[in-house]
């Protein structure tokens, strides 16, 4: 009877420390972007639509920015990690953001509150770059005044 | 255990700097949508239907609306239909017959809409800019005010739960609100004129030109 609790105690206490490993490894950092410009002062938004509907639903306005991304990846060098584009929720309101990466980074689409992959993999160089096209899209109903948004790229290591 | 507290102090001390170096990126957003109002009074012109990608176009036709009495009833107090002479019976919207039975045939679509540059804004309103009265050749007159419209439309599903262009009489010699658009929504009505046609007036054609005026704020 002992020698068969034993292993069942042993299995368990196994998979707890494989569960701490991996919530210990899974720790993200905010990428320094400080060398990332945007090519355009604004984003300008427009109707997605010329004229609106009957019932006055789906009001939504879209505007582009193309931004000249620089991640200062030097202290994860010759390591490998993940890396998200994080937009936070934030005023005025719900945000999708969409955007059209170069290769460096992955296309991809994301609404605020969440963060999304752009790359998984070894950092090989110092400074990772790509021409990023952004689309943001919000309600028309939110926009009253000119507001910022903010976004960020976090690593996560591996 | 001293050189470990040492290399806990020193990851302390660089984490401590990527969080010093490390930001956010901030862009600003702005509405630049220019501010766009379209009104039909009868004939229009789009492209193509709005839901299919068309565009509204200028037209400069000049709709009439008229009516024939018989001798036999000019001014027994019926009030006399009248008709428009333009077929225009379908929104630009998306095609849908908005004027149809049974609203009685002959009446004028009147819609638009009113896009801001961006949140919503007062509403747009619709004058209608009213002469004093039909004239004839003779210079004959018929005060504007005998003639009245019935605001109607086939609605749909999305459509506003009350008349953007209510029904109403025109004011002889004035300028009158005659409708609103909320900010940023697609508005129309379809409007049945007819003629008092309780006064006995010289014989002959009576005419008079009313312009209508949408003004955003």
């Amino acid at each position: 009877m002992i020698a068969t609790i034993r292993p069942a105690a042993f299995f368990l206490a196994l998979a707890f420390s494989i569960i701490w490993a991996a919530a210990a490894q899974a720790k993200t950092t905010t990428i320094d972007d400080a060398g990332t410009t945007a090519l355009e002062p604004l984003v300008k938004l427009r109707w997605n639509s010329v004229a609106p509907p009957r019932g006055g639903v789906d009001n939504s306005m879209s505007g582009t920015m193309t931004v000249q991304v620089r991640l200062n990846v030097m202290p994860w060098l010759k390591r490998s990690g993940r890396i998200y584009l994080s937009l936070p929720a934030q005023q005025p309101g719900p945000i999708a953001l969409s955007w059209v990466a170069q290769g460096r980074f992955h296309s991809g689409q994301l609404r605020s509150g969440n963060r999304v992959l752009v790359y998984a993999g070894p950092i090989t160089t110092p400074f990772m770059e790509d021409l990023v096209k952004f689309q943001f899209t919000v309600d028309g109903a939110l926009v009253r005044r000119p507001f910022p948004v903010t976004f960020r790229f976090e690593m996560d290591e591996d | 255990m001293r050189e470990l507290g040492g290399a806990a102090l020193l990851a302390a001390l660089v984490a401590g700097s990527l969080v010093g170096a490390a930001s956010a990126y901030t862009v600003t957003i702005t509405a630049a949508a220019p501010q766009t109002i379209y009104l039909q009074v009868g004939v229009g012109s789009f492209t193509n239907n709005y839901n299919a990608g068309g565009t509204p176009q200028k037209n400069a036709t000049i709709d009439v609306v008229s009516t024939t009495v018989a001798a036999a009833a000019v001014g027994n107090g019926t009030a006399q239909a009248m008709t428009a002479d333009t077929p225009t019976t379908n929104s630009f919207y998306d095609g849908f017959q908005f004027c149809k039975a049974p609203l009685p045939a002959g009446s004028l679509y009147i819609g638009g809409f009113f896009r801001t540059t961006g949140a919503a804004t007062a509403a747009a309103q619709v004058t209608a800019t009213v002469p004093a009265a039909l004239t004839n050749a003779a210079g004959n007159t018929i005060p504007f005010s005998k003639i009245s419209w019935a605001s109607g439309g086939t609605p749909n599903p999305d459509s506003p739960p009350a008349e953007p262009f209510p029904s109403g009489t025109f004011v002889s010699g004035g300028v009158q609100n005659v409708g609103s658009m909320a900010s940023n929504t697609w508005n129309e009505s379809c409007l049945s004129f007819s003629y008092r046609n309780n006064t006995v007036p010289a014989a002959g054609t009576f005419t008079g030109v009313v312009l209508y005026t949408m003004s955003a704020p």
